[in-house]
């Protein structure tokens, strides 16, 4: 169901996206940008850089939070910002949970915005992005 | 930690010149791409099948654009990288089939004294879409950190 404006109150939570990225979601990314540093695919690679197997790229997880409100504003709106500080490596195929809640409600040149806290969470329960969204609600 | 600051008046001189880039424009292939990594290739494909030219895309079509030309490379002042955050801005969606203007920034470069990478430079950078009016759609950036990890005591965390 989308959420709107009059519905939502500060402290209101996203539902909770889990995903486990893949080797192929890796590589596919990596084609999307031309861009292949071998320890994203490569294990071997990526042991002799000091790393204990292939991780997710950073900047795909930018992505994988603005799927998270993307799904969460069900069309009622769009994403104004969306933005990643990353603490730590996401290891492929290993789950992750993008969890948010609402941090602020109100209008703006004439808008409807809420500003989102997000984070993505590792199977270990530590947080490996912290996140920040800005979305512009229709109603 | 070097003896002198490596943020000399010539890379000081990098900080806010725009480079402009290529055009792009909003393809449906760079669209069903980049919905493909981030929805899988079935949505990807639901999702194409019904877009129309002027229609608004996801947003997830800015890594498909931001890498069709080469951005200008940073200059190399420590052995080491790794970035620190990235982040999209839209002042409206993406409309398929419209062409855009971009332009590359090294918006701000900071040094760090200390801390778990020790010395340590900060490089902010932004490439900015905008229309055929002037008007900016979008921008994304990026911030990457250079260490020197032979003197770094960091225990694993950052970015990746």
């Amino acid at each position: 169901m989308s959420p709107h404006f009059a519905d939502l109150t500060a402290g209101d939570e996203l539902p909770a996206l889990e995903l486990q990225p893949g080797l192929g979601q890796v590589i596919r990314y990596c084609a999307l940008i031309w861009a292949f540093p071998p320890f994203f695919f490569d294990a071997d690679a990526a042991h002799a850089v000091g790393m204990p197997g292939t991780i997710v790229p950073g900047p795909l997880k930018v992505g994988l939070i603005y799927r998270a409100v993307e799904e969460w504003l069900d069309g009622n709106g769009f994403v104004r910002h969306v933005r990643a500080a990353h603490r730590r490596p996401d290891r492929t195929a290993r789950p992750i949970t993008v969890a948010g809640r609402v941090a602020r409600l109100y209008e703006e040149d004439g808008a409807r915005r809420a500003d989102l806290e997000l984070a993505i969470i590792n199977e270990d329960g530590q947080t490996s992005v912290r996140g920040f969204a800005v979305v512009e609600l229709n109603d | 930690m070097p003896d002198a600051s490596l943020l000399t008046d010539d890379i000081r001189a990098l900080i806010g010149g725009a480079t402009p880039l290529d055009p792009v424009t909003v393809t449906l292939r760079a669209v069903r791409r980049s919905l493909e990594v981030y929805l899988g290739a079935d949505e990807a494909e639901r999702r194409a099948a019904r877009l129309q030219p002027g229609d608004a895309v996801p947003g997830y079509v800015i890594e498909a654009l931001s890498s069709e030309s080469d951005t200008p490379e940073f200059p190399a002042l420590l052995p080491n990288s790794i970035l620190i955050s990235n982040e999209w801005q839209f002042e409206r969606p993406f409309r398929l089939g419209e062409q855009l203007n971009v332009a590359f920034r090294l918006l701000d470069i900071a040094e760090r004294f200390g801390g778990k990478f020790g010395y340590s430079l900060d490089f902010r950078t932004e490439t900015e879409f905008s229309d055929s009016t002037g008007a900016t759609v979008a921008r994304s950036g990026r911030s990457m950190m250079q260490y020197d990890a032979a003197v770094a005591g960091g225990d694993g965390e950052g970015g990746a």
